[in-house]
C-alpha cells in the first residue's frame, strides 16, 4: 500500500515538531526516516496512524485521503505500527497479547460465546510465538519479559495484522547484537509487496535494509533519495551523519 | 496448544461446588427468617457488585455512579408489579430492560476515562438520585418515600410456591445470582471479554490493532447496567419497595467496596465481598457500644481501607496466594 503525506504541519504550542512535510512512499518499498532526536520521526507515524491530527495538511493511503479517519479504521485499511517505548497488554500473558492482535484483524473480538474460530486464533498465536522466538514465555505476563522480549512482542503484535503498511519506531533500540539479527530476519520474512517504513538511529542497519531514505531535521524534510545520495548528500552529514552519535 | 486461558468455569470446580452447597445450604441451618433474609440481602449484592466488576475489574471503568443503574431496575420494577402484574418473568425482563436502557443515557461517561469517568458516573447518578427523590415528581415516584406496597413476584407455571416465605425467595434470588454469575464468567472469557480487557490494558494500542474501542466499553456498560437493573428488581421485590436510597452514591460505594475487598478481576471476589459487605454492615450497625454502631459506614471505612493497604488483590488475591 502506498502512502503520502501532503504538506503535513503538526505544532505544539510555538514548536514546530513537522513543517510542510510531503513525502511519497510507493507500494512495497523499503524506506528509512532518520534524524536527530526531537525530528518529529515519532510524530510523523503519529500523524499518519492517526493518533494525532496533523495542525494541517492530509494522509493519503492508497490514494485515498484518511485525514478525518480514526486510528483503528486506518488499521484496517492495512496500516500497522509499532511504539518506541513498547505498548503492550502488561498484565495479560504473551499468548493473550498475540490472540488480541490476531482477534481483531480477524474482527473475531465481538463474540460473547466462545466461536470455533478460536482454534483458529490460538493456532496462529503458537505458530506466531515460534517465530518471534517466544515460545517458551507464552504464559509469562507481558510485564515480567526482559526488554529483548518485549520488543520482539512488540514487532510480533504489528505483524499479526498482517499489514500492507508498516511503521516501525526504532524497533532495534536497546537489543543486543543477537536479538537485533533476530528481529531484522524476523522483518525480511515479510511479504515483498509491504510497504514498510522504518525509524532507526544504527545507520548500518539503516544502510542493510532501505531502498531509500528520508532525513527529517526540526520537524523539516531535507533529503529524501537512495542511500548512496544520502551519503553524499553534505546538508546530511551536517545534520546528521557528522554528529556522532 | 498455546494455552490462552481457558473458560474461568472449569479452573476451580471444587470451590465453586463448596460455595453452591453452602448456598444451597442456608435456610437448613438458618436460625430464623431474619438470617435467611440477611442472606437474601447478601445475594442481591452480589449480584450488584458482580456487575460493577465487569466495568471496574475487566473493563478498567471506575463507574461510581453504578446505583443508578439498580435503582432503574427497582423503580421499572416496582411500578411494572404495581400497576401491571407481578408475574417473575416479564418482571425480570423490565429490570434488564430498565437497567440497560438508562446506562444507554449514562454512557455518555465513556467519553471520559479514568477519575473524569468516576466523577461524571457519580455525577449522573446524582442526578437520577435527585429526580427520583423530587416530591413534585411523588405522584409517579412517590417522591423523597418512594414506592411503597410493591408485590413479591409470582412464579409462572408454580403459581402456588409462595415468594412471601423468606426461603422461597432467597431460592430466587439465589437462582439469579448463579445465572447472572455464569452469563458473566461466559462473557469474561470468551473473546468479547478477552478484548476488553486489552483495551482496559492499553486501550491506544487496540485501536491501532483495528479495534473500534468504543463499541466494546458501550457493551460492557449495557450490559453492566442490564445486570444492575436485574438487581435492582430483587431488591424492590424483597423490601417491598424501591427507594431514593438506591440510587445515591453510597449504595454506588459499597459496592465499589465490595469489588476492591472481594477482588476485582474476578467474579467470585466481589460476589463473596459484597455479602461481607452486607454483613459487616449489619454487624457494625448493631454493635452493643453506644456510639460505635451509628458510625458503621466509617467502621466499614476503615476495614476497606485495611484492604486496600494490606491486600491489594482483594479476598480472591489471598486465596490465590498474591496479588491479582
Ligand atoms: N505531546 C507533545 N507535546 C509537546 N511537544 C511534543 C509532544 N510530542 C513531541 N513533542 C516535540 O515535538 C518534537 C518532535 O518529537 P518526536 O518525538 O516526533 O521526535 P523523534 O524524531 O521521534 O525523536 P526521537 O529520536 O528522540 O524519538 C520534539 O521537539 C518534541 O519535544
Ligand atoms: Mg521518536
Amino acid at each position: 500500500m502506498n502512502i503520502s503525506t501532503a504538506s503535513v504541519t503538526v505544532r505544539f504550542g510555538a514548536v514546530a515538531a513537522l513543517q510542510d512535510v510531503s513525502l511519497e512512499i510507493p507500494s512495497g518499498e523499503r524506506r528509512a526516516l532518520i534524524g536527530p532526536n526531537g525530528a518529529g520521526k515519532t510524530t510523523l507515524f503519529d500523524v499518519i496512524t492517526g493518533a494525532r491530527r496533523p495542525t494541517s495538511g492530509r494522509i493519503l493511503l492508497a490514494g485515498a485521503d484518511v485525514t478525518p479517519l480514526s486510528t483503528w479504521r486506518r488499521a484496517r485499511l492495512g496500516l500497522a505500527r509499532t511504539f518506541q517505548r513498547s505498548a503492550l497488554f502488561p498484565t495479560l500473558t504473551t499468548a493473550e497479547n498475540l490472540a488480541l492482535a490476531v482477534r481483531a484483524r480477524m474482527q473475531t473480538g465481538w463474540r460473547i460465546w466462545p466461536s470455533r474460530m478460536e482454534r483458529t486464533v490460538a493456532m496462529e498465536v503458537s505458530s506466531r510465538l515460534r517465530a518471534a522466538g517466544l515460545a517458551a514465555l507464552a504464559q509469562r505476563r507481558a510485564w515480567t519479559l526482559a526488554h529483548g522480549e518485549q520488543r520482539a512482542l512488540e514487532i510480533e503484535l504489528a505483524l499479526a495484522s498482517q499489514p500492507r503498511l508498516l511503521l516501525l519506531d526504532e524497533p532495534m533500540a536497546g537489543l543486543s547484537g543477537e536479538e537485533r539479527q533476530a528481529a531484522v530476519a524476523r522483518l525480511r520474512s515479510l511479504p515483498p509487496h509491504v510497504t514498510l517504513v522504518l525509524v532507526e538511529h544504527d545507520l548500518d542497519v539503516v544502510f542493510a535494509v532501505a531502498q531509500r531514505i528520508s532525513v527529517l531535521d526540526h520537524g523539516v524534510l531535507i533529503a529524501d533519495g537512495t542511500p548512496a545520495e544520502i551519503r553524499a548528500d553534505h546538508r546530511v552529514q551536517e545534520v546528521y551523519l557528522g554528529r556522532a552519535d | 496448544m498455546t494455552g490462552l486461558r481457558r473458560a474461568r468455569l472449569q479452573r476451580r470446580p471444587l470451590g465453586l461446588l463448596a460455595l453452591l452447597l453452602f448456598l444451597i445450604s442456608v435456610p437448613a441451618w438458618a436460625p430464623n427468617r431474619f438470617w435467611i433474609n440477611v442472606a437474601s440481602q447478601a445475594l442481591i449484592f452480589a449480584i450488584f457488585a458482580m456487575s460493577l466488576d465487569l466495568l471496574l475489574g475487566y473493563g478498567g471503568m471506575p463507574s461510581f455512579g453504578h446505583a443508578a443503574f439498580f435503582a432503574a431496575g427497582a423503580y421499572a420494577c416496582a411500578l411494572w408489579a404495581l400497576h401491571r402484574s407481578p408475574d417473575l418473568l416479564p418482571l425480570l425482563l423490565v429490570g434488564l430492560a430498565a437497567g440497560a436502557g438508562l446506562a444507554l443515557i449514562g454512557a455518555l461517561a465513556l467519553r471520559a476515562r479514568g477519575i473524569f469517568f468516576l466523577m461524571l458516573t457519580l455525577a449522573f447518578a446524582q442526578m437520577v438520585w435527585s429526580v427520583l427523590s423530587n416530591n413534585q415528581l411523588a405522584g409517579t415516584l412517590g417522591g423523597d418515600i418512594g414506592l411503597i406496597g410493591v408485590p413479591r413476584p409470582v412464579l409462572p407455571y408454580v403459581p402456588a410456591v409462595n415468594l412471601f416465605q423468606a426461603a422461597n425467595f432467597y431460592f430466587l434470588t439465589l437462582v439469579v445470582a448463579v445465572a447472572v454469575y455464569l452469563a458473566l464468567a461466559a462473557i469474561v472469557a470468551s473473546p468479547f471479554g478477552r478484548t476488553l480487557e486489552g483495551i482496559r490494558e492499553n486501550e491506544g494500542r487496540m485501536q491501532s490493532l483495528g479495534t473500534f474501542t468504543f463499541r466494546y466499553r458501550l457493551a460492557a456498560f449495557v450490559i453492566a447496567g442490564a445486570l444492575a437493573g436485574l438487581a435492582g428488581m430483587l431488591s424492590a421485590s424483597f423490601n417491598f419497595s424501591a427507594t431514593p436510597a438506591s440510587a445515591f452514591w453510597t449504595t454506588s460505594g459499597l459496592a465499589m467496596i465490595a469489588v476492591i475487598v472481594g477482588g476485582s478481576r474476578s467474579l467470585l471476589g466481589p460476589a463473596v465481598g459484597a455479602m461481607l459487605v452486607v454483613v459487616l454492615q449489619l454487624g457494625l450497625s448493631s454493635l452493643p457500644t453506644p456510639g460505635l454502631a451509628e458510625h458503621w459506614q466509617l467502621l466499614l471505612g476503615a476495614v476497606f481501607v485495611a484492604f486496600v493497604l494490606f491486600l491489594p488483590g482483594g479476598l480472591h488475591g489471598l486465596v490465590r496466594g498474591r496479588a491479582a
